[in-house]
């Protein structure tokens, strides 16, 4: 998928890696790499100020944690966060089923008309 | 040095040299961006490339500086508009005792010499008004509020442009402030409230001057909210 279509989708790629829990900025990229089997084409630079921008708007919190002999800012989901990961996986299926029932309508006899 | 540590040197070196905006928060982006680098490039040697092949794909997967520094200066400038929005917060108090003290040496002074610090006390009480409510609104939508309201792409100009108000009304009311102090009879008061104008203007200006170069500097909107 090409990093224009990501981008615009990438709030909730980070809030969805860090519902199991805090992460720091590789191990994000490496999760959401992971989770895509690497067909996600984002530049993984753009994620910092992704991260520091959702903290700003209270949907992340961060702190200095140890991981292995270095220190790195580790990224939490707050309530606000997990709000909003919901919010965006009910629009995403709405999305996914409209644009779905357009293109495949045999798939949703229910919705083909 | 390695040619690990000699590439994200350069890489930081020039992300740095691009980005502008408040010194806190330009340091830990890049800070966390050469973490993010560094740990790549450890992963792709732990995985068998050589250092210098290692550093470069890091580099590739991370995206180039020209690639980076839109959303990165995007972040920025709204820190700085942050930034300004605080300090103009913090000065509100300040234009307003000015304001005060300024009416009250209208009174104190001969009547010819009067108009003027009377005349100045209005000018400082809209100047404050006005600016730290539109730096409280600036701190609204580029906080929480931002998550339902996207903030609008000219909000940092708009309160870099309070900021150098504000700031130039902090050096109107130092100029009002020592004169007045050098005609009143109460002058000690009238000169401590002019040095901490002075102080003041000192304080805000930078801000307010670093927040229109931030604003003027090119970064496309971001797609989702703030």
């Amino acid at each position: 998928m090409k990093a224009d279509a990501v981008r615009g989708h990438l709030d909730g790629l980070l809030l969805a890696v860090l519902e199991q829990g805090p992460l720091h900025g590789y191990a994000i990229i490496t999760a959401v790499q992971r989770r895509s089997g690497g067909a996600l084409e984002l530049r993984t630079g753009t994620i910092y100020p992704a991260l520091n921008r959702l903290e700003r708007l209270g949907l992340l919190s961060s702190s200095w944690q140890s991981a292995g002999e270095r220190r790195r800012r580790c990224y939490e989901l707050t309530d606000a966060g997990r709000a909003t990961l919901a919010g965006e996986r009910a629009a995403w299926d709405e999305f996914t089923a409209a644009i779905g029932s357009v293109l495949n309508p045999g798939a949703r006899p229910g919705l083909a008309t | 040095m390695s040619p690990i540590d000699r590439l994200l040197q350069e890489y930081v070196a020039d992300l740095g040299a691009a980005l502008h905006g408040p010194a806190k928060a330009k340091s830990r982006l890049i800070g966390e961006v050469r973490d993010g680098l560094a740990d790549t490039a450890a992963a792709y040697a732990d995985a068998g490339l050589g250092e210098e092949e290692a550093a470069r794909r890091a580099v590739r997967e991370f995206g180039s500086v020209g690639e980076l520094v839109p959303s990165c200066q995007r972040e920025l400038t709204v820190a700085q508009a942050r930034h300004t929005a605080r300090a103009v917060t913090l000065a509100a108090p300040f234009l307003i005792g000015c304001w005060y003290l300024a009416r009250s040496a209208g009174h104190d002074l001969a009547w010819d010499v009067s108009r003027a610090p009377q005349l100045l006390a209005v000018h400082l009480a809209f100047v404050a008004t006005a600016a730290a409510l539109l730096a409280a609104v600036t701190l609204a939508a580029t906080g929480s509020l931002a998550r339902r309201l996207p903030a609008p792409n000219r909000l940092p100009l708009l309160v870099a442009w309070a900021g150098t108000t504000a700031s130039g009304a902090m050096a109107a009311a130092t100029l009002a402030l020592t004169t007045a102090a050098a005609l009143a009879t109460n002058w000690p008061l009238l000169a401590f409230a002019g040095a901490l104008a002075a102080a003041s203007h000192a304080a805000l200006a930078p801000s307010a001057r670093a927040c229109r170069h931030c604003a003027r500097l090119p970064a496309p909107p971001h797609p989702v909210a703030g």
